[in-house]
């Protein structure tokens, strides 16, 4: 018996440590520290392949391996430390929309693939578990869409927000559309998460300055899917103006919601048709995002002074053929933190860390991509563009994006109130 | 070798492990993970194993203690090891609050837990709370952010939980919340308190999910509530624990570990097919192994630990 209890556990332990070594098996090879002239840059990233964040994570690693298809067409990136073009190699991992899994798959990345530029995947929920991790191991973290404020600290500096400014900031140039056009009575309604209740928080308190106090500021989980009630409330306020920040699937959600509910407002805005006009299209239909306000992004948006990388035509045709998908936002960030890291390369005078980060601070301000200016400030924050306000506007050839806000790149004047 | 031994022996072999890879393998993260699901897949044993309760909401007391730990880091400037332990103390806090849900039972508990965990993120995350929990804009620990340490303190918190399982498995307490498990009403006849050790087994899981919690939150240091009080947390440490099989100590180490491993091994080496694999390799382990994996040693009269 004595024996037998003596077998039992020694199988089980030796199950164990055989399960223990699949493990670490299992997670790939360490990769040889980076020789004098590598044979190729590696790029480091995570995508969402399934799960909350997938619809907005795989665009965005699309324009990544784009912009890498695009340069090793040309025979690589140009490193200046070497003198020479030197291929691109994308490493990724699906971290299925799990900031936990995502802890790991960025440590792996760092530890074991040990690449030369690591790239925060979509979003501030999945970028804010790398930021302490890149910091840790002193690697500069290319964060295409992670906007929370609270990563961009004056004694972090291995962090660099490519593509959007923090999320703080959006609002700007829609409290002033609001106050501009004199709409006294405003309702917000939020979800309370980072991005979004730092817009209306925003919003808020720029209207309160203005001598506009909200009519109804409410804050939903962004869990949130039905949205029927909320609208009903929101119509017992009387607003004129109906700001709606959330995510894509609350903003489809909503519109789908508002277009059934009988209801109309004067003005109605959400985040997302700026920068997913396709899916927002395909959900809700164009009667349904009729006069709808939004911060129009590229390709909505075009910027004309570039002069790094391909021009917002130039990538439209270009990825159209080379993907058979469409453009949107998402996939311009993508691309657009390809670029930057390409301008990094081409003006490092080593691949250290250090020297990637002092790259980057050399030429912030001076390009223009098709995603506009890339600017940082001392502590990395994306600070190049303000967003502007658009709206979607119906005509014969169907959605028009008309900027409506601030005047100096306003295209039309918009259409309030929406008929 | 007598069983205590043995416990002890598969204790000091886990421990060990777990200090000694990081020097083999540098991707730590990936063992800290290891370990915290580890612990709570053992919290999930005494809660399940012992007294038949399925907690789908055990990532409740987990947040909760993130959020405990994080205040008192943030609020009362306790070192971190300390506020690890308010993180433990949140959590059974928040177990006594909960405790009449154990009047409950079988799937209406498993739901009104999840239900309760739910409820705890919504008032964690409610903007109106920004001022004490930073509501939804989630915590940043950069100022105690110490990877290694806490590593250490997670090896601990993993040491005492394999502890509390092996005590349960050698001791009279664990054969009473067992007579419990099988028959209430003939355990309270002879004389035990059920209500009691219930609660007792409630909070000791609730205490060993805050400490995890809050050592998790050391190690990340950067997260939002979201993160905290991911349900997927609490379905991986019931599925880890139910592949190996539940009233064991060894049977959830086993669970984590192959099940873990396999995670890692697919999601990173093929992550396209991850989904299909995974599910499918558990639905088959429930139909032909529903007593776990522990149960093919078992039918050997191979007496698991």
């Amino acid at each position: 018996m004595r024996m037998r209890r003596l077998i039992g556990w020694r199988m089980a332990a030796g199950a164990a440590l055989l399960g223990m070594g699949a493990l670490v098996a299992g997670c790939g090879t360490s990769a040889a520290p980076t020789a004098k002239a590598p044979t190729q840059i590696t790029v480091g990233t995570l995508y969402a392949g399934s799960g909350a964040f997938a619809t907005s994570s795989l665009p965005e690693y699309q324009g990544l391996q784009f912009w890498a298809q695009q340069v090793n067409a040309k025979g690589g990136a140009f490193v200046k430390a070497y003198n020479k073009r030197i291929k691109v190699k994308i490493v990724a991992y699906n971290d299925q929309s799990s900031a936990t899994t995502a802890t790991t798959l960025y440590t792996q990345l760092i530890t074991q693939n040990k690449v030369n530029l690591l790239v925060a995947d979509f979003g501030s929920v999945l970028t804010s578990v790398a930021v302490p991790i890149a910091r840790e191991h002193k690697t500069v973290l290319f964060d295409i869409t992670g906007t929370g404020a609270s990563f961009f600290t004056p004694n972090n500096k291995y962090i660099v927000l490519t593509s959007l400014p923090t999320s703080g900031v959006w609002p700007e140039s829609l409290a002033g559309f609001l106050l501009h056009k004199g709409i006294k009575r405003v309702a917000i309604l939020y979800l309370t998460n980072d991005f979004d209740q730092s817009q209306a928080t925003t919003l808020a308190s720029r209207l309160k300055a203005g001598g506009v106090t909200p009519v109804y500021d409410h804050g939903v989980p962004t869990s949130t899917s039905s949205y029927n009630v909320l609208i009903h409330a929101m119509a017992q306020s009387k607003p004129d103006a109906v700001i709606e920040l959330g995510y894509p699937n609350n903003d489809i959600a909503f519109l789908q919601a508002l277009a059934s509910s009988g209801q109309h407002f004067n003005m109605v805005f959400t985040v997302f048709p700026g920068q997913l006009l396709s899916l927002l299209q395909k959900n809700v239909g164009a009667k349904g995002l009729a006069y709808t306000y939004t911060y129009p992004t590229p390709p909505l948006l075009a910027y004309n002074k570039v002069n790094y990388g391909l021009s917002l035509s130039q990538f439209t045709k270009a990825f159209q053929a080379q993907t058979h998908t469409g453009v949107n936002f998402l996939t311009i960030a993508g691309y657009n933190a390809g670029l930057v890291i390409q301008k990094t390369l081409d003006t490092a005078k080593s691949l250290r860390q250090s020297d990637l980060r002092q790259a980057v601070a050399g030429f912030s301000g001076k390009i223009f991509t098709l995603d506009g200016r890339f600017r940082i400030n001392s502590e990395g924050a994306q600070v190049g563009e303000t967003l502007p306000v658009g709206q979607l506007v119906p005509t014969t050839k169907g959605l028009q994006m008309v900027v409506v806000y601030p005047a100096k790149v306003k295209t039309g004047s918009s259409v309030y109130p929406a008929p | 070798m007598p069983r205590v031994w043995s416990g002890a022996a598969v204790l000091v072999v886990v421990l060990a492990l777990c200090l000694v890879l990081p020097q083999l393998y540098a991707n730590q993260f990936l063992f800290f993970d290891l370990m915290v699901y580890l612990a709570l897949a053992q919290g999930v044993n005494i809660l399940y194993g012992f007294t038949g309760y399925l907690p789908f909401g055990y990532v409740g007391f987990f947040g909760t203690g993130a959020y405990g730990m994080s205040l008192a880091v943030l609020k009362l400037h306790l070192p971190p090891v300390p506020a690890v332990l308010a993180g433990g103390v949140a959590a059974v806090v928040l177990g006594l609050v909960l405790a009449p849900l154990l009047r409950l039972s079988g799937a209406y508990f498993a739901i009104a837990s999840l239900a309760a965990s739910q409820a705890v993120y919504y008032v964690v995350a409610n903007p109106s709370l920004t001022g004490v929990t930073r509501g939804p804009y989630g915590i940043s620990l950069a100022r105690v952010y110490h990877p290694s340490q806490s590593y250490l303190v997670m090896v601990g918190v993993l040491g005492l939980t394999l502890a509390a399982v092996l005590y349960l498995r050698r001791s009279r307490r664990g054969m009473v919340l067992q007579a419990i498990r099988d028959d209430p009403q003939s355990a309270a006849m002879a004389g035990v308190n059920v209500v009691r050790e219930r609660v007792l087994a409630w909070l000791a899981s609730a205490l060993i999910a805050g400490l995890v919690g809050g050592v998790f939150a050391w190690q990340i240091s950067v997260f939002y509530p979201a993160t905290v009080f991911d349900l997927s947390t609490s379905i991986m440490a019931i599925v880890f624990t139910l592949f190996g099989g539940t009233g064991t100590l060894l049977g959830p180490v086993l669970g984590v570990t192959v099940l873990f491993g396999l995670y890692n091994v697919i999601g990173v080496s093929e992550p396209q097919y991850f989904q299909l694999i995974y599910g499918a390799l558990i639905v088959l382990l429930v139909l032909f192994l529903p007593g776990g994996a522990a149960s093919l040693l078992k039918r050997r009269g191979i007496d698991v630990l």
